[in-house]
Formats: C-alpha cells, structure tokens, sequence
C-alpha cells in the first residue's frame, strides 16, 4: 500500500528524518511509535506532498487521492457549517454542490452528529468538531487512513468513543490505517508497532481498547515497548542535551 | 453597579458635561464666543437642519466620503491580496505601501486640486488614498497569516488553487476587510473633509473653513458633531454588514 524508503528531511541545518522506512501493508493497521520531536508527524507530511524530502523515495501504489490524513490539531473552515466542511473534498473532487451536500449530511448522521450539520465549528465541541474532521476525510472513501495522534486534544472518554467508532469504520472497510503517536496504548490498537523493530501484537481484532487492556499479551508487549522506546528517548536527550560548563 | 447599566451612567456623565458647560458659559466662567453654550450650538444645529441649505453640503461631503471608501476598500483588499499571494507584486508594493502610510497622505490634497479640480473628484481621490493605505495592510498582514492548518487541510482533501481561493483565501479577506473597516470610515472622512478644507465650493469642510475664518465658534462645533453623527451613521452600517457576512462569528 505504502512504502516510505529512507527519507531525509531537515529545516535548515537540523536533520529531522534520516533515512527513514516503513511499509504499510494493504488493508493492516500499522503504528509508529517514537517520543515527541522525532519526527513522526513529519514523515507523514512527506507523504501527504506537503513538506518535500531531501532524498529518499515514496512509493504509494494507489495515489495520493486514496489517502486521507487526520492530524491532531485538525482545523475545519470556521466560516463554513459542518456541512459545507464535509462536502468540500467531494466538490473538490468534482462532486455538483447538491450531490456533495447530501454525501456530506449522511457521513454526519453516520458520525452521530445528525442536527448539527447547519452549525459552524464555533458552536460544536471539541469532540463534535473531531467527528466533523472525521466524516471530512471517510466521505472521500481513502483506501489508506494516515492518523497524527488524531484524538490527543480531547479527553479519556471521548477519545475512547470515538476510537471505537473510527476502528469500527476501519475493520468494516478493510483500511490500511498508519498511525503516529507518542502512547503506547493508543499504538497497540494496531497489529504492528515499529520503534526500530516491528513488534506484533498477539490480540485478537477487532478489539476493545478497555478490553484489550486486559489480554493477557497486553503487559509484557507494552514493557517491551517501553524499554525501547525508554532507550530511544535517552539517546535523543544524550544527543541534544549538553551539561551546562561553568566558565573558568 | 450592573454592566448592562453602563449606558444609563454613561448617559447621565454626558449629561452632567453639559450641564457644566452651559452653567458655565451662563456664570460668564467661559467666553461664550470662544466656547458657546450647548443650548446655542444646539440652537445653531437646528437652524442649519431645518433651514435646508445645510443639504447640499452634507451630500457633498457624504458622497465623496462613501465613493472614496468604497474605492480604497476595494482597491486595498485587491492589491493586498496580490501582494500576499505573489512575492513579486509583494516586493513592488509594500516599499510604496510603507511609504504612503509613513506620511500624511493629506499632503497630497493640493496635488489632488491641481490635477482633478475643485469638485468632487479631488476629495474622493483624498479619501481613496487614505482608505486603500490602511486597507491593503490590513488586507495583506490578514491573508499571510492565514492558519497554514486551514490551507494544508483544503490541501490533503484534494483542493486546488481554485478551492483554496474560494474556502479559505476569500473568506479570509472578507475578515480582514471587515475588521478595518472602522479604522477606513474614518479615514474616508478625514479624506472628504480635508480635501474640501483645501480648496471646494460645497460641503462640510468648505462651511468649517467658512466658520473659521467668521471665528464662528458655535456653527464649528455643530458641524463637527454633523461630522460625529454621520461617522457613527456609517459604523452602525459597518455593523450590520460584518454581522451578516461573518455570520459564523456572531450566530
């Protein structure tokens, strides 16, 4: 589905990705788990087109059409109601304005937000808006789902919820999905967790995240993959971090 | 002291202002030729409202006033625009832009009589120029800092140029615009006025000069609360219109 090989990115003299790869198989779940500031969010703007790599290669069989992105700090059009925010990649991608608006108003009944398609972002909570972003990207049916801790901002209950609701999505439709976070738990949704080894995990699908908690498989992977990451936060900090020298 | 009182003690210190001013211009504390009493200016108010020749002024004044705003909204959100999306017109524009704004555009007046004549068309050139300065500022700053989430989010569900323009850029402007619009009223008046200081045959800033060169104190300050009343008439519709075109902001 997707193979990202050994891309270099730096803003100006700092290096932020050196040579990094990865494989997303079509129709897996796939997570990239690395501390903040190790670039993650980054590979997936080279693969979204959106920031452009010093080397490296992006192999993405279906197109960039296929892909849909949700990032953290998703923003939707203040201006327009949630709505017109839904049909504006339909229309962008040719849809009439009628036929767009009736897409965009059945992807948010299917998002629970059925009544609220009139409202403008202001007057819709943050969990609300987060379902309008999600409806804005599954309306375009992406094969391939790219997620930047889509869910970060909002608080435990929420996040479950709509986790559950997303992975529902994701089971149904047979999507690849490439997460990026920093938590380990939201990583271990997937079956893949890679830091500098892909790690799989043995939980059968589709899974609860509160249940999944409790298999058995859940502790010792999420040790292991603490330790690693542990080590790989240590070695960041060693590189970046200078003990102060006193002046002689 | 409830806040939604606030206009009835705003209205009550405005009325012990008078009251101080007309006691003292009647206890002889002020000269009334250079500071007339509130009853007086009043008085000359209406005079100049009931008698009609005060009309064909306030037109005068009213219409180069408006022209000029609109022209300066629209020439400063066009160029502003430009500026922000292309470099090159940016680098062209900002330096005269900078320019213009460092100096009283006033200055141009006399240059603006020699060229269009001393009717109507020098005063809205006044008012235009004051008008596009700060608009294409406003206008340019607005468009560049538009939220990069906004445009890269247009961007990964597949929008092209035209779709950024229409969803994000456009939107954008009519913020941009809308929030200088009262600084632009102002400004617009300043022009008009102004314009007709320096050389005219009608209009507020004509009957200005006209009562100051008669050290006729109270006809100035009634004019200048004509002035007053028609800026806030103006802002009243600013007001209007920014709540119907960002509904988003208000609803």
């Amino acid at each position: 589905m997707l193979r990202v090989s050994k891309v270099t990115l730096s803003y100006g003299a700092e290096p932020v990705l050196e040579g990094a790869s990865l494989k997303v198989e079509t129709g897996q779940f796939t997570s990239l788990v690395g501390p903040s500031g190790s670039g993650k969010s980054s590979l997936l703007r080279v693969v979204m087109g959106l920031q452009r790599p010093k080397a490296g290669l992006i192999d993405l069989a279906a197109g960039l059409g296929q892909v849909g992105i949700l990032f953290q700090d998703d923003a939707l059009l203040p201006w327009r109601t949630a709505r017109e925010n839904v049909a504006l990649g339909l229309r962008a991608r040719g849809a009439s304005k009628p036929e767009a608006g009736r897409e965009a108003v059945s992807w948010l009944w299917r998002m629970g937000l059925a009544g609220f398609e009139e409202r403008y972002p202001r007057e819709l909570s943050g969990g609300q808006r987060k379902r309008v972003a999600i409806a804005q990207v599954l309306a375009l049916r992406p094969s391939l789902l790219l997620m930047d801790e889509p869910f970060a901002s909002l608080d435990a209950i929420v996040r479950h919820r709509l986790t559950q609701d997303l992975l529902r999505w994701v089971e149904h439709e047979k999507l690849s999905v490439l997460l990026v976070t920093h938590d380990l738990e939201e990583a271990s949704q997937g079956p893949r967790a890679s830091v500098r080894e892909c790690y799989h995990v043995p939980i059968p699908r589709p899974r609860d995240l509160v249940q999944a908690r409790a298999h058995p498989a859940f502790g010792p992977l999420l040790g292991r993959l603490w330790q690693d990451l542990s080590e790989e936060v240590g070695e960041l900090h060693a590189a970046t971090i200078q003990p102060l020298r006193r002046e002689a | 002291m409830s806040p939604n009182r606030a206009w009835a003690r705003q209205l009550a210190a405005l009325a012990a202002f008078l009251a101080l001013w007309e006691g003292a211009a009647r206890a002889g504390l002020v000269n009334p030729f250079f500071l007339p009493p509130p009853s007086k200016v009043g008085g000359v108010l209406l005079t100049l409202l009931s008698e009609g020749s005060i009309w064909p002024h306030l037109y005068a004044t009213f219409l180069a006033a408006f022209l000029g705003l609109l022209a300066g909204i629209g020439a400063g959100a066009v160029l502003g625009f430009a500026g922000a999306l292309a470099a090159y017109v940016a680098e062209l524009l900002v330096p005269v832009m900078i320019l213009l704004n460092a100096v009283p555009r006033v200055i141009l007046a006399p240059l603006f009589v020699i060229w269009l004549g001393i009717d109507i068309e020098s005063k809205v050139a006044l008012s235009f120029v004051l008008v596009a300065v700060v608009m294409f500022f406003a206008v340019y700053s607005g468009i560049k800092d538009v939220d990069r989430r906004l445009i890269e989010r247009v961007k990964t569900l597949g929008g092209g140029r035209w779709v950024l323009l229409r969803e994000v850029y456009l939107p954008s402007v009519v913020v941009w615009v809308m929030g200088g619009m009262k600084v632009a009223v102002g400004f617009a008046f300043t022009g008009a006025v102004v314009g007709e200081f320096v050389a005219s045959s009608r209009g507020l800033g004509y009957l200005l000069s006209f009562a100051q060169s008669t050290y006729n104190a109270a006809l100035s300050i009634a004019l200048v609360l004509l002035v007053i009343a028609f800026v806030l008439l103006l802002f009243g519709a600013a007001d209007l219109l920014e709540r119907r075109l960002l509904r988003w902001k208000y609803r």
